[in-house]
């Protein structure tokens, strides 16, 4: 399975274009990258797997808005919110990956929401932006928030995804400098190998089959 | 004096890093204090004394760095988290550890030199740019100006399609 940056944004957002985004990326082992509000695609021999990004705080909007992108192709994320937000937003089918849990209070993901989060198969982002780009308290903040995430994962086993939030090829990360950056809130290098390769399994699902006699 | 004989010296490690963008090159002691920072804010000042990091060199898009045998992974975690060098944005790419300066010296000289032509003035998006183009497609803009310098990153495709 290919290894996979789970949110990149390019140009105009970021400062590179997501041809050279993708050539990067591959430069430096990875085999595709998600890009919010980008068709599918492959440049440079990497997969460009599209995606829809909602920020919306209203519950009614965010359901409206799984519902009408959920079978588009685009792979859907949510901006976790409060804790009924996140339980609610967790029973969604039509939903990949809920994100940006380092900016949420502690209590807003628990151990019910990790529960949904794994029976519906919906995946956790753990965004190295922070880690990067963040110093002192604030990525005492991160680091802590994820080692509690973690804590969740090993006992609720939801799917995990990373990835590096890039606004320019600079802040990209290979493969292996994630596995060191993932080390440092006591992610198993197991883990991290399954992160990187959740959104293949986010993308074509695998379901039960019936054998008929 | 007498120097201390090998066996009773600490064993070090050295770390070839790929410097990106390539050019300007940084300076070597502007590179060595941000190492040190990135050291220093991810595991504190007593660890960065253990670790002894130290930048050896510095130019043609690679940096080699050292470190006390047995830091190197923490030294290449907070590599990972270096971002500008005096507020020029750079990412660091460990490419290579070594226990010997000839060894990491050899790579470097298997190594292809970075190559690229610069091409001014360049408009892109009602914007005036240097452009420098490296090999391989690759072209990078920095806008012309005295406050704000935007960097670009775009490839031959990008341009053409304009």
């Amino acid at each position: 399975m290919m290894e996979t940056d789970a949110c990149i944004h390019p140009y105009p957002v970021g400062t590179a274009s997501v041809r050279r985004m993708a050539m990067e990326a591959g430069a430096l082992g990875f085999g595709s990258i998600v890009v919010p509000g980008e068709v599918a695609g492959v440049y440079h021999g990497v997969r460009i797997i599209p995606a829809v990004i909602i920020s919306e705080t209203d519950l009614r909007r965010v359901i409206g808005q799984i519902r009408r992108h959920s079978n588009s192709g685009n792979l859907v994320f949510v901006d976790a919110g409060d804790n009924g937000f996140n339980r609610a937003v967790l029973a969604q089918k039509g939903l990949n990956a809920i994100r940006c849990l380092h900016q949420i209070p502690k209590k807003a993901f628990d151990h019910i929401s990790a529960r949904l989060a794994y029976e519906n198969s919906i995946a956790v982002e753990i965004d190295l932006y922070p880690l990067i780009h963040e110093k002192g308290i604030f990525r005492q903040r991160v680091l802590n928030r994820y080692n509690d995430l973690m804590r969740l994962h090993s006992r609720y086993q939801f799917p995990l995804i990373l990835s590096s939030n890039a606004f320019s090829v600079l802040d990209l990360r290979s493969p292996d400098e994630i596995r060191l950056l993932c080390s440092l809130f006591g992610m198993e290098k197991d883990d991290t190998n399954w992160a990187l390769q959740t959104v293949s399994t986010l993308i074509s699902p695998v379901e039960s089959v019936m054998v008929a006699p | 004096m007498k120097p201390r004989p090998p066996t009773m010296r600490e064993k070090r490690r050295y770390l070839l890093l790929r410097i990106d963008p390539p050019t300007p090159d940084p300076d070597p002691k502007d590179l060595y204090f941000s190492v040190l920072d990135s050291v220093t804010s991810l595991y504190g000042d007593a660890e960065a004394a253990r670790m002894m990091p130290v930048v050896i060199s510095c130019g043609s898009g690679y940096a080699v760095v050292r470190c006390i045998r047995g830091y190197e992974e923490k030294l290449r975690i907070a590599i990972v988290t270096l971002t500008s060098v005096t507020e020029r944005r750079i990412a660091l790419h460990a490419v290579a550890t070594s226990g010997t300066l000839l060894a990491l010296r050899r790579r470097v000289s298997g190594l292809s030199p970075v190559r690229f032509e610069t091409i001014s003035p360049l408009h892109f998006r009602d914007r005036e740019y240097t452009a420098r183009r490296y090999q391989g497609q690759k072209v990078d803009l920095q806008e012309k100006g005295i406050n704000r310098q935007e960097l670009l990153f775009l490839t031959q495709d990008d341009l053409e399609g304009l």
